[in-house]
This record gives C-alpha cells, structure tokens and sequence, in this order.
C-alpha cells in the first residue's frame, strides 16, 4: 500500500483505539475472565490497541521510507521532505 | 533489613554517582549558547531521543503512582495504559513540523513557536506563567516519589526530606552544568535501567507471591471482584464514573502531546527521521506500565496493607524476602523514573520562564540567559521540593490537574501550524478562556457535568471561543500565515 493510504489508516487506528478505550466501545470488552495471557481482558484489549498502534505506524514509517527513496514527493502533509540533493545547488 | 541496609546504600550511592557522571560528562560536547543549553545543538540522535521521550514521560507517577492505583482502585489504573499511545501517533506529523519551524526561525520553546505566528508579549507570557503552574506539582510529585522510595527502603533512616534533597541535589548538578545534553544522556541511562526492572520484578513478584498473573487475577476476582470492573474504584473506594474514566484518558492523550518539555525535544532532534521513528517506537515503552500494574495488583490480596497506596511497591519489595543486591536495585530503578522525568521539568520549566517570560520584556544577552535559567532551575526546584514535603493528595491526582492546563496549549498551537485563517485575538481569548474554565472547575469539582475532566470543559469553552473571535477579526498577513503553515 501507499503512504497517503497507510496515513489515512493510520489515522483511523487511533480514532477507533480512542473509541475502544473509551466510553461506550469499553463497555464492550468489560468482563475480566476469561484471562488473555493471564491478564484481565481489558488490560489485555487496550495492550492489543497498544501493539496495533506501533505495527500501523511501523508500516507507515516504512511506507514512507519507500515513497522518499523512489524520488516521490510525500505530498502537503505539512513535512515534506526535501528530495535527497534538491537542496545542494 | 538492618544487615542489609549497608548493601543497599552502597547500590543507590553507586546509581547516584554513575548519573552524576554521565549527566556532567555529557554536557562537555554541547554548546555554550542557549541553542546548546536548551536544545542540545539539535544534534540528539535516535537512542536518546527515544530515552528521552520514554523516560521523561515514565515517571515517579507511573512507577509508584501506577501501581497505587491498581492496588487501591483496581481497573481505573488501566486509564493510564490508554493514554500515551494515542498521545503520541499525532507526533508524526507534528513534530517533524514543529522542528522546521524551529529551524527556519530559530525556536526552542513552544511559545516561542506560538507568539511567532501570533505576534504577542502577553501570550508569551500567559504561556510561561500556565506552563509554570502545571510544571510545580509536576515536579513536587517527583520529588516526593524519590523521597518516598529511599524512606521506604532503608526503613526510615534517610527520612523523605533527606532523601528527595539528595535526589534532586544530584538532579540539580548536572542541569546546572550540562543543560539538555545532561537530561537526554542520564534518561537513557536511567530509561534502561528502569525498563530492566520493572519487567523483571512485574513478572516474579506475582509468581513468587501467587504462583503467577493468572492464578492471582483468579484469586483477586474472587476476593475483590469490583476491582477489575471498569471503570474501577474512585479515590474514596465508591465506583467510578464512566464519564471520568474517558475523559481522563483524552485529556492525558492531549496533555501529552503538549507537554512542554516533550513539545521542546523536537527541537533537540538531530533531523525529521529521528523523530518519526521515535514516535514509532514509542508504544514500545508504554507496555512497561504492564508490570508495573502487575506489581500493584500483587499488593490486593497481601495480608499487610502500605499507609498509602503510593507506597504498595516499596512496601511490597521489602516483605518479599529479596536479596538486598535486589531491593538496592529496584530502589535505583524507581529513583531513575522520578529523576529521569524531574530534570526534563526543571530544564524546561527554567527555559520557558526565560525564553518566553523574560526575553520579550527585557532582552538579555545569550550569556545572561544561561545565567538566569540556571538560577531558575534552582528556584523551581526548591518551590516543588517546599510543596513536596507537605503534600497529601496522591501522585496521579496532581499530575491529572497539570494535565487539565497543558492540554489548552492543543487549539493554540494546532491553530499556528495549520489553521490560516486563525488570529492573534483568537488565541489569545480561547487559551484564557479554556484555562480559566479548567481551573474553574479543578477548584469546584463538584460542578462538573457527568464527572467530566475539567480539561475538556476547558477545551469545550476553548475552542469555541477561537473560531469565533479569530473569524471576527482581520485575516494575518498571506506571506506570514504561508511560512508557518506550508513547512
């Protein structure tokens, strides 16, 4: 997938991990047995939101990496990164 | 205890030394200039830069506040689990923003960012003064953590006073001499060794003490089955409302992201990169509150109960049989969390008050400045450190009121970065106006609506107030608004 996809996944992660942490989406997941891993599953529902944060922006971060190596520009999202040399001259 | 108190001495004086040493050396590479004092030349790489995030967030609060919290009010701790991720994902987009503005115009404080686009001394100034206010509870709250700790384990024999002037006297040291160079080294420094033991004891304790986290979340839910309820307990044992529970989660979530001494390390970056990965790793050190509660969750069904919940995991080391190598260990690790997060505060705290409380008034030499931050950092830490020994409201209590005043700063400088059409009028309304609110209500906490965190009252009343007035008022200047907001 692109960057500007990943960042617009990456945008709807955290809407819905706000959601999931929240309430009402944390009354859904609010009986502590049975256990995840020998923790309640609350702790482990917000754990889980913990780890899909950092997989979405790890594959963002490299998404990213991608586009700038291949000489793309990133687009307006308010950093783009100068082309490598664009800046010498 | 008593053969062991020799040992354990010998570890805290070693940990101590071993900071002071890496805080003082590391300053010797840095600048003498306020860029190099305050922003470390913006030459910090990836390593420290992820410390230094890490660390200066983790703090006394989490590591002794988190574990009272799920000691005494059980699954209202998890609130703590929730924030930090979400806090920082935004950091993507706005930090590498942040840093080339900095660049471009020579920033190190965020109002300094701020008043660049919306022209203004009292701006500044109301920033450095709300800045102040969120930064001396924080900071009393660290200090009190380390005197608790090294009260805790020698059993008395250094009391909280001595041990948090001893702390922070090292704290104090190698701010003074290194700057922000001292803060990024000794945080990744203390960062690892906190890391280090907080998953080692947050995984043997419940084994040691139930035979693992699974048989002693079963015995904890058949004990005290409304612990592990959300939104769990309130301070005074009653249910907690849902109401709270959320809103503490967004109002830390924001406060996070515009912490000012988290917001200022963006400047310290060495280049844009840096400080996406740090972002992206950063869910990494938020998983170390798990053994942290773990260790909390240890103390419910333990028959002798601490004085205060903030006490629970010192308590608990000592009733463990550990070796005293151990306890000396844990006791390092602990003071690691409350000065790695101290010596963030009272070198951005002194930075901001000169930066953005003086510098506008009265211009001051670079020399001059130095000086002054230097006499401040000594100032804001013997105020904390007088509030720290009179002080009886529970660590994560203080840190959320911070947190209701510096998530203000939020509409303000997303307004800067990104909003065109916004005012300097507008900003300056809706940050008075969202702090007054907030304060408001921390001091009439009974006329919140639905429990509701008076730091979203705030930005309820906030935000509002700088739509309006900003379109009320003349449009800025195209070229001025386009350097700020295309970067």
């Amino acid at each position: 997938m692109s960057y500007p996809v990943w960042r617009r996944v990456a945008w709807c992660c955290h809407l819905l991990f706000a959601l999931a942490v929240t309430w009402p989406g944390q009354t859904l997941v609010n009986a502590p047995a049975p256990f995840v891993l020998g923790l309640p599953r609350q702790m482990a529902w917000v754990a889980a939101w913990i780890v899909a944060s950092l997989l979405v922006m790890w594959r963002l971060d490299a998404a990213r990496n991608r586009q700038v190596a291949h000489g793309a520009d990133v687009g307006r999202d308010g950093n783009a990164t100068p082309r490598a040399g664009s800046d010498v001259g | 205890m008593s053969d062991s108190f020799g040992l354990i001495s010998v570890v805290i004086f070693g940990y101590l030394a071993a900071t002071l040493a890496v805080g003082l050396v590391a300053g010797r590479r840095a600048s003498k200039s306020v860029q190099g004092y305050v922003a470390g030349d913006r030459d910090f790489g990836l390593l420290v830069m992820y410390f230094i995030t890490g660390a200066s967030v983790f703090s006394a609060f989490a590591f002794l506040g988190g574990p009272g919290w799920a000691y005494s009010r059980g699954a209202a701790a998890f609130y703590i689990l929730s924030y930090g991720a979400l806090g920082m994902a935004p950091w993507y987009a706005l930090g590498p923003k942040a840093a080339a503005l900095g660049r471009r115009f020579g920033f190190v404080t965020q109002a300094q960012l701020l008043t660049g686009r919306f022209p203004s001394k009292g701006l500044s100034a109301l920033m450095a003064a709300l800045t102040l206010a969120a930064f001396v509870p924080y900071v009393t709250i660290q200090i009190r953590g380390a005197g608790i700790v090294i009260e805790a384990v020698t059993d008395g024999r250094i009391p909280l006073w001595a041990g948090g002037a001893l702390a922070y006297g090292v704290v104090m040291l190698y701010v003074l001499a290194s700057g922000v160079s001292a803060v990024g080294w000794t945080n990744t420094f203390q960062g690892v060794f906190m890391l280090a033991i907080a998953w080692t004891l947050g995984l043997y304790l419940p084994y040691k003490l139930y035979g693992g986290t699974g048989p002693m979340f079963e015995q904890i839910l058949d004990a005290r089955p409304e612990l592990l309820a959300l939104p769990g307990l309130d301070s005074a044992g009653e249910p907690w409302s849902w109401g709270a529970y959320s809103t503490s989660i967004l109002v830390s979530a924001i406060g996070f992201t515009m912490l000012p001494h988290l917001f200022m390390k963006a400047f310290t970056a060495r280049d844009d990169r840096t400080i996406r990965r740090t972002v992206v790793l950063f869910p990494t050190f938020q998983l170390f509150l798990i053994p942290v509660f773990l260790i909390g969750f240890a103390g419910v069904l333990f028959p002798e109960a601490p004085d205060q919940p903030d006490f629970v995991l010192p308590f608990l080391i000592l009733r463990t049989d550990l070796p005293a190598l151990v306890v000396g260990l844990f006791c390092a690790g602990a003071l690691s969390a409350s000065m790695s997060t101290g010596d963030a505060l009272l070198h951005a705290g002194a930075s901001v008050v000169v930066e953005d409380g003086v510098q506008p008034f009265r211009p001051l030499s670079d020399k001059a400045r130095r000086v002054l931050m230097r006499v401040l950092v000594v100032a804001v830490g013997g105020t904390a450190y007088g509030f720290a020994l009179n002080e009886n409201s529970s660590l994560v209590d203080l840190l959320l009121a911070s947190y209701g005043i510096v998530c203000q700063f939020m509409p303000s400088l997303l307004a800067a970065m990104y909003w065109r059409r916004a005012t300097t009028a507008g900003v300056a309304s809706g940050l008075v106006a969202g702090s007054a609110t907030a304060v408001f209500f921390f001091l009439y906490p009974g006329l919140k609506p639905l429990g509701l965190h008076e730091g979203v009252l705030g930005l309820l009343v906030h935000v509002p107030v700088l739509l309006a007035v900003s379109r009320l008022g003349k449009p800025q200047d195209r070229d001025h608004v386009e350097s700020f907001v295309r970067v």
